[in-house]
């Protein structure tokens, strides 16, 4: 009996008007995005490529100079490998920065230089666009935004009309119960919208696939899938939410107003003003303060140095170990200085995506952000990559330092370190993994809210239209 | 006979829910968003202060004219609430010194802002009107002829000696009258707001801007009910012209904005034009060396060196600064000499003589490097930015956007208004070292005879632009909505009188 209804509703749904004009726009946005993607990911790929070996030329050349040189120099730039699913999430990357400092210097005597430490960029990468400001077509938005609002017009008037025309009364006439009303409906829906959407998903990504440009890999069609499956999570919410204002309501007018308001409420408002909310409640502490206290800090150090010099009558040995001390401990404090501020600007990030998850279509957007490896918890795994990349380099200096005899062994002065070439494959190199389990956890928590949202809500509409007069 | 229709039109539509619903959705937003956006304006203004503060304390501090570099700060648009423009997007202070014309792409970012929150999109009240003001706009107008047709009410009406056209200007002016109601409302809370919070100093031309944006969303409203009415004047069924409505104002406001730039423009930048200017650039400040040094190798002093060898305790810097994306290339020397050695005494007429011929020099060669870089960088960074706009104002959106960000002065040439501005701070510093003689002067390189004193050098002093002005820059986009308005009327007239009842 389910898919009798299921099947009139689907019939009734493929003859009429927001059928085809669904199918249009969706068509049309998904071939926009597919278009763009073509165009702009081998550029991507390029430029991170180029500069990725840029880098490792300079590195290349510091490592054959001498291990001293390379100690100090640090490994260079550290970049972010472009995410082939760009197109289904862009996630703010243009705000990030693509980017890690390994190798930033401060200071230099003329006996002593700055030891390089690792510094994250602190100005956004977008401070001179002129360009008007406008969101991306990417698969969130149309999923989060296009989508949500077909969904809500696909049900908006999928009980209220029936109960305005009549045809509500004579269903349950015949012994069918209530439930099975609801679940014909509600599906029917579903596969009523899902054709113009896998039909549109399926023309975008055949055009993505067919391009020589672009590559999608195994685990790339995995996350693909993934993202599907996130996507008709997030359309059951708008369609089950329809049907529950759709029962409560007696006209199909009246349902419709109050769907669109609570839409553009939702959808469209909460995110932005949630964030400003949470954004504005804590600041980082401004960027000049937090370098003038970086100087005062290497200040202090550096006159202990001096002072430690002037009054101790060491030999030549306890001066370079003195001197590597410095050297070392400063560049110890001024990368703890600057992972703090990128820590406290995390929480505070952080605080504000907790409290945007009160929307549905940031749920969304996050989960897609996190399959498609780009967007902020991208970023985050970028950031510990980094890191720990930084602690293996420094092992490997340490190792390599320990196998040369000639080596006084103490770090961070030139006198005290090899000053042998060091063969630039034995360098370790930065990869930049992703790793789709450990996105999978990352998202866990916000798959079961939006799991809930829909099952609470399905639980509503069931009560509601039990109860609802005919 | 037409106050009677419009009468009725209005009670019928004062007393529908969607009314209560449109009144308290917008109020509910408006309000919401204004709080949330006054306590952002009150801490952008915080740090706005405080950069002034902490910039004047330095510029007090610097005791040689050839240290006089100074920061300016561009204070945030208190119109930025109504449309934020780019007004949070660009950099907020740029210095000014005689060698180099600051321009908004050497901008930078003062402030505790942190830049990851920029994921977050931001919302304004513009942005409020333009989403949730059309779709009310055409949720009151789909049924305006479509259900009196259906219900059979329009023929009874039309059996009296009525003409069409009252008919339809009936409907207009009452629905308009309902759809202000919101509209003034929130606008008026908001205002109300804005004033009572002690950090916004609104002056009468605000209030004047303000009127332009409210008059501007009137216009843009009734756009967007003539859209739904024209709609409703071409089809049968009431449920087809809701659905097409929809359809209608999810293309235009929803995906055309976001669509037609991602598919029309390539973003990429004309490399080789950045390319040659730059090296014409390049030349001539290569020039500029070839000349300094020719310099330095003929004069009194032997050697080449910019520090005739003196013995000094102070500080120093001489670099050149370049950045061939935004074809940035400048010239810095500064010197401020703390204690001269006695023996170096002789030599200061020297350096004097010096800066009198280098000072005119850099200050030639950075004018010369302004006159090839401004058309270059109107080339490639606002003329792509400018085709945007003109794409997005296809949409009413658009030119809606366009309009309110010109009255508030947050868009492009507002921000830029604010770098002339900081262009003509330079030439009055540049006036001021004149005055003062100061090129060839021993203060501009050495303090030990007593620090400069800058206390007559003028403030900087950032004036918005004229309201006039405003209104001229939003002219060409209301006017166009209007003309919209006029065309959308006359074209539902059109189809209203032909069609059959």
């Amino acid at each position: 009996m389910i898919w009798h209804i299921a099947k009139r509703e689907l019939y009734d749904n493929l003859n009429s008007l927001r059928f085809a004009l669904a199918t249009m726009l969706l068509l049309g946005l998904m071939l926009t995005n597919a278009i763009t993607h073509l165009r702009e990911h081998p550029e991507r790929v390029q430029k991170y490529r180029d500069a990725v070996a840029k880098h490792q030329s300079l590195l290349t050349s510091h490592a054959e100079n001498s291990l001293y040189e390379l100690a100090q120099q640090g490994p260079g730039r550290l970049y972010k490998q472009p995410s082939p699913l760009r197109f289904c999430a862009e996630g703010g990357e243009t705000f990030l920065s693509d980017h890690a400092e390994g190798g930033y210097h401060r200071w230099s005597t003329d006996t002593l230089k700055s030891f390089w430490i690792l510094v994250y960029p602190s100005v956004t990468p977008n401070v001179d666009n002129v360009h008007p400001e406008v969101t991306k077509v990417d698969w969130s938005f149309i999923i989060g935004y296009v989508l949500s609002l077909i969904a809500l017009l696909f049900t908006f008037d999928s009980i209220s009309s029936e109960r305005e025309r009549g045809t509500l009364r004579l269903t349950l006439a015949n012994s069918i119960p209530r439930h099975t009303v609801l679940i014909g409906k509600f599906l029917g829906a579903l596969i009523s919208i899902n054709i113009p959407f896998i039909l549109a998903v399926l023309v975008n990504l055949l055009v993505i696939s067919t391009s020589s440009n672009v590559h999608l890999g195994t685990e790339a069609w995995e996350r693909l899938g993934i993202i599907f499956i996130i996507a008709i999570l997030y359309m059951c919410l708008f369609l089950v939410l329809g049907l529950l204002v759709s029962a409560r309501v007696q006209r199909s007018a009246v349902s419709l107003v109050i769907l669109l308001l609570v839409w553009v409420t939702f959808v469209v408002f909460m995110p932005g003003t949630l964030a400003s909310i949470a954004g504005g409640s804590a600041s980082s502490g401004p960027t000049r303060g937090f370098y003038e206290y970086s100087w005062q800090v290497h200040n202090e150090l550096s006159a202990q140095y001096r002072s430690r010099r002037r009054n101790a009558s060491e030999n030549s040995t306890q001066k370079v170990q003195s001197a590597g001390e410095y050297v070392i401990k400063d560049a110890e404090q001024q990368e703890r200085l600057h992972e703090e501020r990128l820590k406290q600007r995390i929480d505070q990030v952080n605080r504000a995506r907790i409290i945007t998850r009160l929307s549905p279509v940031t749920i969304a957007q996050h989960l897609l952000e996190s399959f498609a490896a780009t967007g902020f918890e991208r970023h985050l795994q970028f950031l510990e990559n980094v890191q720990s990349y930084a602690r293996q380099f420094r092992v490997f200096i340490a190792d390599s330092d320990k196998a040369d005899p000639e080596s006084l062994h103490i770090l961070g002065v030139r006198a005290g370190m090899s000053e042998k070439p060091v063969s630039p494959e034995a360098v370790p190199k930065f990869e930049d993994a992703l790793n789709l389990s450990k996105d999978f956890n990352i998202a866990a928590t916000e798959l079961m809210l939006l799991m809930l949202f829909v099952v609470v809500l399905m639980s509503g509409a069931y009560l509601a239209f039990v109860r609802a007069e005919v | 006979m037409l106050i009677t229709l419009i009468r009725r039109e209005i009670l019928d539509n004062l007393m529908t829910f969607r009314f209560a619903a449109a009144v308290f959705i917008t109020l509910l937003l408006v309000i919401a968003t204004t709080v949330v956006l006054i306590k952002d304006y009150e801490r952008r203004l915080a740090d706005y202060n405080t950069a002034v503060k902490t910039h004047h304390q330095q510029s007090l501090e610097k005791k040689t004219y050839s240290d006089g570099i100074f920061n300016v700060d561009r204070p945030p648009n208190p119109l930025s609430l109504f449309n934020v423009g780019l007004d949070k997007q660009l950099g907020n202070q740029v210095e000014v010194y005689h060698g180099f014309v600051p321009t908004l792409w050497d901008a930078q970012m003062h402030g505790s802002d942190n830049p990851i929150m920029n994921i977050f999109s931001s919302i304004d009240i513009v942005f409020i009107f333009e989403v949730v003001l059309s779709l009310l706009a055409l949720i009151f107008a789909y049924d305006a002829l479509a259900g009196e047709r259906e219900r059979g009410t329009l023929r009874l009406v039309l059996t009296h000696a009525v003409s069409r056209g009252y008919i339809l200007l009936a409907k207009y002016v009452s629905a308009m009258m309902c759809l202000l109601v919101p509209l003034l409302i929130s606008m008026l809370l908001a205002v109300m707001l804005l004033t009572t919070s002690t950090s916004f100093s609104l002056n009468a031309d605000d209030f004047l801007r303000i009127a332009g944006i409210i008059f501007t969303s009137i216009v843009y409203l009734s756009v967007f009910y003539l859209i739904g009415m024209l709609i409703s004047a071409m089809t049968r069924r009431t449920a087809t012209a809701l659905m097409l409505s929809m359809f209608v104002w999810g293309f235009l406001v929803l995906v055309y904005p976001n669509v037609i730039l991602a598919a029309l423009t390539p973003h990429d930048t004309p490399e080789t034009r950045t390319a040659s200017t730059f090296s014409q650039i390049e030349q001539l400040w290569e020039e500029f060396d070839r000349e300094h040094k020719q310099y330095l190798k003929n004069d009194a002093v032997p050697g080449e060196s910019p520090g005739f060898n003196m013995g000094w305790v102070g500080s120093s810097t001489r670099r050149f600064t370049k950045n061939a994306a935004t074809l940035k290339y400048s010239y810095q020397n500064t010197f401020r000499i703390e204690k001269l050695n006695e023996r170096s005494e002789p030599k200061v007429p020297h350096v004097q003589s010096y800066y009198q011929f280098l000072v005119p020099l850099t200050l030639n060669t950075a004018n010369q490097t302004w006159l090839l870089r401004k058309p270059a960088l109107e080339e490639i960074f606002v003329k792509p930015a400018l085709v945007d706009r003109i794409l997005l104002k296809l949409s009413p959106v658009g030119m809606y956007d366009a309009a309110t960000q010109a009255w508030a002065g947050t868009d492009l040439f507002g921000i830029e208004d604010f770098f002339s501005a900081a262009q003509r701070y330079r030439q009055t510093v540049i006036d001021y070292f004149y005055d003062k003689k100061a090129f060839a002067s021993r203060q501009w390189f050495a303090a030990d005879k007593g620090a400069v004193d800058w206390s007559t050098l003028p403030q900087f002093f950032f004036q918005k632009s004229d309201v006039g002005i405003n209104a001229k820059r939003a002219l060409p986009d209301v006017s166009l909505l209007l003309t919209i308005n006029v065309v959308l009327f006359v074209v539902i007239f059109l189809i209203f009188v032909k069609s059959e009842v």
